[in-house]
């Protein structure tokens, strides 16, 4: 299945580099995001709860990043499982930055992924929507982060 | 899941073509699991195991269910007929008989269940027409796609063809 | 996995509370499939079968009241759902096959809540009210806030769907559901269900939602409003059509695509509503 979405911050493409490519802070911005772990500089690992009515999920999943083009472009591959290896989970994902002004930068994401097993069995239109769902939790919390109060904090701490 | 699961039974009482079973068995099990491997009554049959192909259809107090999504505890308080409940001895049921005089049977694996609907519907239904036979038998799947003779079967029951 | 057989409703409600992981399971249909398929998992399963006061469907002079634990095949040859009540009655005969109608029941149709089913439109076309039970006591849910996403809906832990509830309708309604499905039983690819009253040849009400078209059952005034003090002529129904297919965010999946679905209402809607103009009852 395939998911491209886009979104607009208030703030500088370099600064929104820095955030989006930083797993330490996507992490937190992520719906359902339990632990995220640095690997190496290109490479960490999520696990990521999600809710689809009755269906209650946990994926774990190792991402590495291929290709990085500061401060515009950056693509990766994910791999991983979800509850207990029923199904396996892969994407390849690209992550684009286009500066609109000074101060805008709009942020588009696309992401082919495939499942197979046990969540294979169900419907992947509905699995697309809650994708997208997920995506829109995603980029509010990230623009709160990068624009607000959040974003003040985690530099505070970092 | 590698490691083995402590199942815990729980006691149950199942009435299946006439006889009383009683069973300890573990709650998530379905009917058509007990049934075929606890009781030995394989005609009902596995399929998709997902409530669609109709393969597993047994009749609970007269009418039709699927096997494969009823849990054998919710089967607790009905009178269960299989196929094997259906003849009387080794005379076959008309239904059976009449399956046979068409020559309605291709690979036989959904006639078990192909028979039930249709033992169903001619009871709700004496005598139903084509439309209704196969809207009756619609949620049994034939991938010998033998159904045309399934249809002359049910109907060489029916009031109209005997006059 | 342990399986109660509660006998009463106020036995189900205290094992709810009870228990930190209980399930309530209805006719199974759909949850022993989904366990079949390793989609869930479940520790403590209450089967409603035995609670007698679930069951059956009764009727006052204002509305009839569904037990959540009727099943399909009880209602689709209900003599008592008739008027606008026919929306209910043929969804309810339209789904899947005979073997499915006898095992499930609308209780757990809606707390299953899958967007493709064809209760939840039709009991949103129908004004119903769904009727809940806690240890804390009852209440009443309106069908507009029932459904909040796909497989969710507004019923909390420890909760118990009881009753449906189905106003009757204004004098001379009449009420049928369609849907499109790619083989007879299948689930729909878009369903519509109407509720229509005519004053001669002029549409003088209509209340309309569509099914398998979102997240939840669609419901649109505007496309409502199109329709009332219409003949139910073509551009009439082109334009309520268009207002339900703007609102409409369909999945695209192995049962249609998005675009074939948006194509599908304005042909769905045309033919439900040319049935209930043509004084056709509701047939199943």
């Amino acid at each position: 299945m395939k998911i491209e979405e886009s979104f607009t911050v208030q703030a500088p493409i370099d600064r929104v580099w820095e955030f989006i490519t930083d797993p330490e802070q996507v992490g937190p911005c992520l719906p359902g995001c339990e632990e995220i772990e640095v690997l190496g500089p290109t490479t960490y690992k999520a696990r990521i709860k999600v809710a689809l009515g009755p269906i209650k999920t946990t994926f774990k999943v190792d991402v590495e990043v291929t290709e990085e083009r500061p401060p515009e472009f950056a693509a990766s591959v994910t791999r991983g499982e979800e509850g207990g290896k029923a199904s396996r989970v892969s994407a390849d994902s690209t992550l684009a930055l286009k500066a609109l002004d000074e101060s805008q930068t709009e942020v588009t994401y696309a992401s082919d992924v495939s499942v197979v097993g046990r969540l294979g069995k169900f419907g992947l239109g509905i699995m697309k929507k809650k994708a997208k769902s997920m995506g829109e939790e995603f980029a509010a919390k990230f623009r709160v982060r990068v624009e607000g109060d959040g974003a003040r904090a985690a530099e505070a701490s970092a | 899941m590698s490691e083995m699961d402590v199942i815990e039974k729980q006691p149950v009482t199942l009435r299946v073509n006439g006889n009383v079973h009683e069973l300890e068995i573990a709650p998530a099990r379905t009917l058509l699991d007990v049934l075929r491997s606890e009781l030995r009554l394989t005609g009902a049959k596995r399929s998709c195991n997902q409530g669609v192909c109709g393969a597993c259809s047994v009749l609970r107090d007269g009418k039709p269910v699927r096997a494969c999504i009823s849990l054998a505890f919710a089967a607790e308080d009905s009178e269960i007929t299989t196929i094997e409940g259906l003849a009387d001895g080794n005379r076959l049921s008309r239904v059976q008989q009449a399956f046979v005089d068409a020559g309605a049977v291709q690979c036989g694996f959904c006639m078990p269940a192909m028979v039930i609907a249709a033992t169903a519907l001619l009871n709700e239904n004496p005598n139903p027409g084509v439309e209704e036979i196969r809207h009756g038998l619609g949620g049994n799947i034939c991938r010998c796609s033998g159904y045309v003779k399934v249809v002359d079967a049910i109907l060489s029951l029916t009031e109209g063809s005997k006059s | 996995m342990r399986y109660l057989a509660p006998g009463s409703l106020k036995e189900a409600l205290d094992i709810l509370r009870r228990e930190d992981d209980a399930r309530c399971i209805a006719g199974g249909a759909t949850l022993v499939a989904m366990m079949n398929a390793d989609l869930v998992a479940v520790d403590v399963l209450v089967g409603l079968g035995r609670i007698a006061e679930l069951s059956g469907i009764t009727e006052t002079d204002d509305e009839v009241r569904i037990g959540a634990m009727t099943r399909h095949a009880e209602i689709a040859a209900s003599p008592v759902l008739t008027g606008a009540l026919g929306v209910v009655r043929s969804a309810a005969g339209q789904i899947a096959h005979p073997a499915v109608r006898n095992m499930g029941t609308i209780g757990g149709s809606i707390c299953h809540a899958d967007p493709a089913a064809d209760f939840p439109a039709a009991l949103l076309a129908a004004d119903a009210t769904i009727e809940a039970a806690s240890a804390e006591g009852t209440r009443q849910i309106p069908i507009g806030e029932f459904f909040e996403d796909y497989f969710e809906t507004a019923l909390r832990e420890g909760e118990i769907v009881t009753a449906i509830r189905l106003p009757r309708g204004p004098a001379g309604a009449r009420g049928h559901h369609v849907k499109f499905s790619r083989v007879d039983g299948d689930y729909a690819t878009v369903s519509v269900s109407a509720v229509l009253v005519m004053a001669g040849a002029t549409c003088s009400y209509a209340r309309i939602a569509l099914g398998s078209s979102g997240p939840v059952p669609i419901r649109v005034t505007a496309a409502e409003e199109a329709l009332v003090g219409s003949p139910l002529d073509q551009a009439a129904i082109a334009e309520a059509a268009r207002l339900l297919a703007e609102a409409a965010d369909p999945v695209d999946d192995v049962r249609g695509t998005t675009e074939y679905r948006l194509m599908l209402i304005p042909r769905l809607l045309a033919r439900a509503l040319n049935t209930l103009k043509d004084g056709e009852t509701a047939s199943v």
